[in-house]
């Protein structure tokens, strides 16, 4: 495996406040780009206060539409986080681990995700 | 044709507005009066209002917002001195001409309308007008920090799902004999019920369809990013919290307090949807986990 990539979410906000979705895709973007790039990620959530689903949905649950289960297991991997904040992001993995079952909506993120786009 | 400083004011009464279901059926029932109008001077007779809930003005301004928008010059007009000395304290009456009153107890978390783009915007304001305060009373750090997560998810909710371009109210008052705090916010976007049948062709009544949104794993997301989060941690923490929450869309009205949920129809639509809670302050919980949760067992 390829030495891994520190991805900072409180960096790349600028704000220990990573509640609105647009930020989250800023993330996403960061790390879907590495794990495309064949590195492994860690996730370090450092100096963040606050986390929304509708964050997390963005930088890590749309992770789902893209990459597999295995791939993301492998791969990806979070540290400093609060045991709450730890509980909200199992609950965003599983949320959206059951929305990419419905194969259409898998294909669709996955054309979006060819075309660079958001929606 | 009249500019709308020119036309004759035509006036529209406002009865009490509570913090409940007859509170949000007095606002529709005004918005259903003055949504037609066009280019008109119109003035709300706020004589019969004894009583208003303060966070409520994030719903009573998106009505006003919404009828202004339409090019109407919306004022009004007379206050009884209880209600104009709250309305002033948090600042709703600035934005219809008067001056502010200074919020001598720091009680109040102001009326403020922000852009749906202005995530930030409003994560400084909550920052800044509830977390921050020192004249607050001292709350537990795991329900201020429920708190500040569940407004930030209401507003992203909002935010997702409204498609609103007329903007995000939002406002709070804290009553510190009741331990209580009262949060709205409210938007002027589609509303539940239209995003509900948009995405997921079920075409049910407007309670029905807040019910369905609110339901474990429902959600109207389509697209790359997955949802259907928000409303339920929403009123996971409420119950938890043993607080109160509302929900008002189009003409749906739902409710849940002590775990049980209630629907009913309003007289008439909502011109977006309006997410408001109660918070029981004096709640001691640590909000810790009962299991913990292994950084490796996430994926």
């Amino acid at each position: 495996m390829e030495k891994g990539l520190i991805i900072s979410p409180y960096e790349i906000v600028g704000s220990p406040l990573c509640v609105a979705s647009d930020d989250g895709q800023k993330v996403f973007e960061r790390i879907a780009g590495a794990l495309k790039g064949g590195k492994s990620v860690m996730v370090s959530f450092r100096n963040v206060s606050s986390l929304t689903s509708a964050f997390l949905n963005a930088a890590i649950g749309q992770l789902y539409g893209s990459f597999s289960q295995e791939e993301i297991r492998a791969r990806l991997k979070v540290k400093d986080m609060a045991q709450a904040d730890l509980a909200l992001l199992k609950r965003v993995v599983d949320t959206a681990k059951e929305y990419f079952k419905d194969p259409d909506r898998f294909r669709k993120a996955e054309q979006a995700a060819l075309r660079g786009q958001n929606a | 044709m009249n500019t709308p400083d020119q036309s004759p004011a035509k006036s529209y009464a406002l009865s009490d507005v509570r913090h409940d279901q007859a509170g949000f059926e007095s606002l529709v029932r005004l918005y259903a009066s003055l949504k037609a109008a066009r280019f008109a001077n119109l003035e709300i007779d706020m004589s019969r209002v004894g009583w208003f809930d303060a966070d409520m003005c994030a719903p009573f301004g998106a009505v006003l917002y919404r009828t202004g928008s339409h090019v109407n010059k919306v004022s009004l007009v007379h206050l009884q001195p209880q209600v104009e000395t709250i309305l002033s304290k948090n600042g709703f009456l600035s934005h219809y001409g008067r001056m502010p009153a200074r919020d001598k107890y720091g009680t109040t978390i102001p009326y403020q309308r922000f852009d749906a783009k202005d995530d930030r915007f409003f994560a400084s304001y909550v920052e800044a007008k509830f977390v921050q305060r020192t004249e607050l009373p001292r709350m537990s750090a795991g329900l201020v920090k429920r708190f500040r997560e569940s407004v930030f998810e209401i507003f992203s909710n909002a935010v997702i799902h409204s498609q609103s371009t007329l903007g995000i109210f939002s406002c709070g008052q804290f009553f510190p004999k009741r331990n209580r705090l009262d949060f709205s916010v409210a938007d002027l976007g589609i509303g539940i019920r239209r995003n509900v049948k948009e995405h997921t062709s079920l075409d049910l009544p407007a309670h029905e369809a807040i019910a369905w949104a609110t339901s474990e794993r429902n959600t109207t997301k389509r697209g790359p990013i997955p949802g259907g989060l928000g409303l339920k941690l929403l009123a996971e923490f409420i119950t938890l919290n043993r607080g109160r929450m509302q929900i008002v869309s189009d003409a749906g009205y739902w409710s849940l307090e002590n775990g049980h949920s209630h629907t009913a129809l309003l007289s008439a639509p909502f011109p977006g949807t309006v997410v408001n809670v109660e918070i029981n302050t004096a709640d001691r919980r640590s909000y810790a986990l009962t299991s913990e949760v292994k950084e490796t067992d996430i994926f």
